[in-house]
């Protein structure tokens, strides 16, 4: 079996080494317009905020980014060990789960230190005041309170992607990173692979829903500048607080084929009531193979009655000593 | 939900910062560090499904009992493009598993090493970096 296992690896880096496929070579133009059909991937190590050993620096030369990758891919498929045992239980996360690829993103063939490219330090803005009110406790909140399925993150719950797959913004998260793009003249469909969520892009010109229809990924519409698809998308529910966003979250999406295998993207988040000022990511979206799988979250989330029975178990344990004093 | 991996860089300044460390369901709220498991079994089911596959094993006790336990791995899809199917551990096969089980108290635990009888562990240490996978268009 081991073998075999190998094997199948060992195949995987021979099919690696092929030209893109004819599918994603073709790129046909629509209506006039570039081509963004077919299966794609953000998988990335970049991280959203630029590493210290990169201030300074959007861009890596290659025996940099090398430095990084190795450190990097160490941590995320080594075999990591803990003498904690905290530490070591969270090990279990590893190269059975990770798929974040191996290398730097590369945009315009260089290799990239952050996803933010606007603040020019590549950190997300400061938040204001007001925001860091209503965030502080969000995140104390989902490590302590466990009474309902309600009080757990949307992720969890198998109601949305978790880390913004489906955003808009789509980041790239730790595994999953797959997208099916369809196009019709009227509809831009983007089918996640997270969860299967699926994004609708309004084309037909037709303006934002009223500002009291509110939608988890918010209303997507839709146009043309060149070749570039700009998508912009509001009237988002405070339920998916995108980095701490609330309900007034703006996303500007610009989305650009530039070669047959590439699709570059460009995100502007703007919600001056959570941010100081608007932010801006850049990264590429590579052609892969499909299909994208069926994500049926629910068929198999033994974790929610793992974690709200753990919590049962705890309080009767804690009931029961109460009762011993 | 943000986990505690613990990156243990050493060197100041070579920290990677704000790797998204998010997943599906973090781990220190479903199993319990205080309840470490190692069982010796067989494979009796493998479970690909989302979010996350399950391996089920069968494990004698002393007593000569015979206990099914379920461990958690990564996601299907995941694994699927890896090339791991139901077939890559079948039933019958026999594999140590290290873990740390539910802290609802059930016969689940999540899979913090599974070793085959060669002394392979699934996937870790694998390849080079033990990411058999690379995103984008390698994968052509």
């Amino acid at each position: 079996m081991s073998r075999r296992l190998v094997a199948s690896l060992v195949a995987i880096g021979v099919v690696s080494s092929l030209p893109l496929p004819l599918a994603a070579q073709v790129a046909a133009k629509t209506n006039g317009h570039r081509d963004l059909q077919g299966v794609w991937t953000n998988a990335t190590i970049t991280p959203m905020e630029r590493p210290a050993m990169f201030d300074g620096k959007l861009t890596a030369s290659d025996a940099e980014a090398a430095k990084y990758e190795k450190q990097n891919n160490d941590n995320l498929y080594g075999d990591k060990r803990s003498e904690n045992a905290e530490q070591d239980r969270d090990h279990a996360y590893n190269a059975l789960f990770f798929d974040r690829g191996t290398e730097l993103a590369r945009v315009d063939g260089v290799k990239r230190t952050s996803l933010i490219i606007d603040p020019p330090d590549g950190k997300i803005p400061a938040m204001t005041p007001d925001a860091k009110k209503q965030n502080a406790g969000r995140l104390q909140a989902i490590q302590q309170r466990f009474d309902r399925p309600q009080d757990r993150p949307l992720g969890e719950r198998c109601l949305m992607g978790f880390g913004s797959t489906s955003g808009p913004p789509m980041l790239p998260v730790l595994y999953n990173n797959n997208y099916q793009i369809v196009q019709t003249p009227d509809t831009i469909m983007i089918l996640v692979e997270m969860v299967h969520d699926v994004r609708y892009i309004h084309m037909d010109g037709r303006p934002h829903l009223p500002a009291n229809v509110r939608q988890w990924m918010g209303d997507s519409i839709g146009h043309w500048e060149g070749d570039t698809l700009v998508v912009d998308t509001t009237n988002f529910t405070d339920k998916t607080r995108f980095r701490g966003s609330s309900e007034n979250l703006h996303v500007i999406e610009r989305f650009t084929r530039v070669d047959p295998g590439t699709i570059l993207y460009k995100v502007t988040i703007d919600d001056p009531t959570t941010f100081t000022k608007p932010w801006t990511l850049e990264y590429p979206f590579l052609a892969t193979r499909g299909p994208i799988f069926e994500y049926a979250c629910h068929e198999g989330n033994y974790a929610m009655p793992d974690i709200l029975g753990g919590a049962r178990l705890a309080e009767k344990a804690a009931e029961g000593a109460k009762e011993k004093k | 939900m943000r986990l505690k991996l613990a990156f243990a860089v050493a060197g100041a300044g070579l920290i990677l910062a704000a790797v998204p460390a998010w997943a599906h369901h973090a781990f220190a709220a479903e199993f319990d560090a205080k309840h470490p498991v190692h069982f010796e079994g067989e494979v009796t089911k493998v479970e690909l499904i989302n979010p996350h596959s399950w391996i089920h094993v069968d494990v004698k006790g002393t007593d000569g009992t015979v206990t099914n336990w379920m461990f958690e791995a990564g996601s299907p899809n995941v694994l699927l493009r890896r090339g791991f199917t139901k077939n890559t551990i079948p039933v019958g096969t026999k594999v140590i598993v290290d873990g740390y089980q539910s802290k609802d108290g059930s016969n689940r635990a999540n899979g913090r090493d599974i070793t085959l009888p060669n002394g392979q562990k699934l996937f870790i240490g694998a390849t080079g970096t033990g990411a058999p996978d690379e995103g984008g268009d390698k994968k052509q």
